[in-house]
Parts: structure tokens; C-alpha cells; sequence
């Protein structure tokens, strides 16, 4: 039995299909507890932020650091759960966080923002990462992207008043949305 | 016996398997697909991909670790080394009749 180059290429393509949809799945299903976490960090943020607005700069660093040490034990449960990870992933998440949080006082220093459009800044950035990302690991990442930029946009520009509670609605209840949609790949 | 360059491996050559492999692979190494997700991207029937899951356990390509969580039964399969590397040759056999044609 050998086969003819047209049957050659259908299978090369099913192969293609059947791994693309399974490294998505798998991709969505890693991610979701981290998306959850990290909802769970904007909503209880930005809703701290509009309610008890002199907290703020003690609540974000808490609520990040809280977020933070959470996707680190999640990640490694998950990870020895489905017997994946490297050794040395749990300072490369730790390590990246501070970098992210280095270029955002940079960049705040550098370009005075006010607060509204520092809440603003934020998940855009994070926007553009998810959207970015998703072009390898597939188009919920990109429509979770999209969406979060659409809304805070919108809230930032059309909403005046408690902004901080639009955000935590529709940004955190988003990505903890988006975390549930995830896991059910 | 070891198949031989001019033919498939005919264990892997068969549709389903042959996509069962291909979803494994897709996975970091000894990482663990449950048999629903695996269910859903191949897209056979339950009776059907147990069948072939079979048949890969026995070639010794996959491996299958039944558990319980909680009070619902779960099944995953694993991609094992010797599935690797006989998946990778299904590959490379392929590849080489289209480079073969060009």
C-alpha cells in the first residue's frame, strides 16, 4: 500500500487541523483560571478605586500582588495537573509582572496621564496583548482583546461618572467571562 | 514488524487515528488530553474513538489514565514516546511523497 501525493497532502491537512485545534483548546484551557484571577483583580481594583478613591494607591499594588501569587499557585497546580511546565516558570510569570509594572510608572512618569486615562491605559495595553497573542494561539484571545479595547473606550469617553465601576463590570466581568468561555474549549 | 519506508504506518494511517495522533502531538511532551476535549476535535463518536484509543494503547503509542473527579469518571490519554517518534516518521513518509512528486 502506498499512497499518491493528493492523498499525501489530505492527510498532512488533517494532521494541520486536528494539531491546530487541539494547541488552541489546550492554549484557551491554561488560561482560563489566570483570566478568572485577573478579573477578579480588576473588578475588586476599579471598584475600590471608584468607591474609596483616596485607597487607591494602596489597594492596585495589593490587589496585583494578591493577583499575582494566585496565578503563580494556579499555574503550578495546572501545570503538574496536566504535566506540563518548565522548570523556572514561576519566576519568569513573578519577573514579568515587575517588568510590566516598571514600564507602566515609566511610561506615567514620562507622559503625566490623568487618573481616568491611567485606568484607561492599563487595559488597553492589556488589550492589545491579548489581541496580539491571539493571532498564534487562536481567535478568542483576539475577540477578548478587541471587546476590552471597544469598552474601555467607550466607558473611557462616553462615560463621566464612575468610570472606575465600568470598568470593573465590564473589563473585570469580562475577562472573568472570557476565562469561563475559555475553559470550555 | 517495523513498517517500511515506501508504505504507512498502517496503525497511524487510519483517519481517526491518525487525527487522534495529530491532536496529541499538538500538546507540550507527557501533557494529557481528556478523552471529551479529544472527542470534540476529532469529532467521533464515543464508541468510536474508545475503539481507536484502543488500538493506539496497544501499538504502545498512547497511553490511558482513568480517574475519578469527584463522583465523574475521567478518562486521558497521553502521547507516548514510541507515539511520538512513529507519528513523526507518518510525517516525514508523507512529506517525502510530495517532495518525491515535485
Amino acid at each position: 500500500m502506498s499512497l499518491t501525493p493528493n492523498e499525501a497532502a489530505a492527510a498532512l491537512r488533517d494532521i494541520e487541523s486536528a494539531g491546530r485545534r487541539s494547541g488552541q483548546a489546550f492554549g484557551y484551557r491554561m488560561s482560563a483560571p489566570h483570566l478568572v484571577i485577573w478579573g477578579i483583580v480588576w473588578v475588586v481594583g476599579y471598584a475600590g478605586s471608584d468607591l474609596v478613591p483616596h485607597l487607591t494607591n494602596v489597594l492596585w499594588p495589593a490587589v496585583v500582588l494578591v493577583g499575582t501569587i494566585a496565578s503563580l499557585v494556579i499555574g503550578a497546580l495546572t501545570g503538574r495537573a496536566n504535566k506540563v511546565g518548565r522548570a523556572g516558570d514561576g519566576w519568569r510569570f513573578g519577573l514579568l509582572v515587575v517588568v510590566f509594572w516598571v514600564f507602566l510608572v515609566a511610561t506615567f512618569t514620562l507622559m503625566h496621564p490623568g487618573p481616568r486615562a491611567q485606568g484607561a491605559f492599563v487595559p488597553l495595553v492589556i488589550a492589545t496583548i491579548y489581541a496580539g497573542v491571539g493571532l498564534w494561539m487562536g481567535l478568542r484571545f483576539v475577540l477578548l482583546g478587541a471587546a476590552v479595547a471597544a469598552l474601555t473606550l467607550f466607558g473611557f469617553f462616553e462615560i463621566q461618572q464612575h468610570f472606575y465601576l465600568w470598568m470593573a463590570a465590564v473589563g473585570g466581568g469580562g475577562l472573568i467571562l472570557a476565562g469561563l468561555w475559555m475553559r470550555s474549549a | 514488524m517495523e513498517p517500511s519506508p515506501e508504505q504507512p504506518n498502517p496503525t497511524i494511517h487510519q483517519p481517526v487515528r491518525l487525527k487522534i495522533m495529530a491532536a496529541l502531538k499538538a500538546l507540550p511532551e507527557d501533557a494529557q488530553l481528556e478523552f471529551v476535549k479529544l472527542k470534540d476535535i476529532v469529532g467521533a463518536t464515543e464508541g468510536n474513538l474508545g475503539a481507536h484509543i484502543t488500538t493506539l494503547e496497544g501499538a504502545g503509542y498512547v497511553t490511558v489514565e482513568k480517574d475519578f473527579v469527584g463522583k465523574r469518571p475521567r478518562t486521558r490519554v497521553t502521547l507516548s514516546k514510541a507515539g511520538r517518534r512513529a507519528f513523526e516518521e507518518y510525517v516525514a513518509y508523507l512529506r517525502d511523497i510530495l517532495d518525491t512528486k515535485v
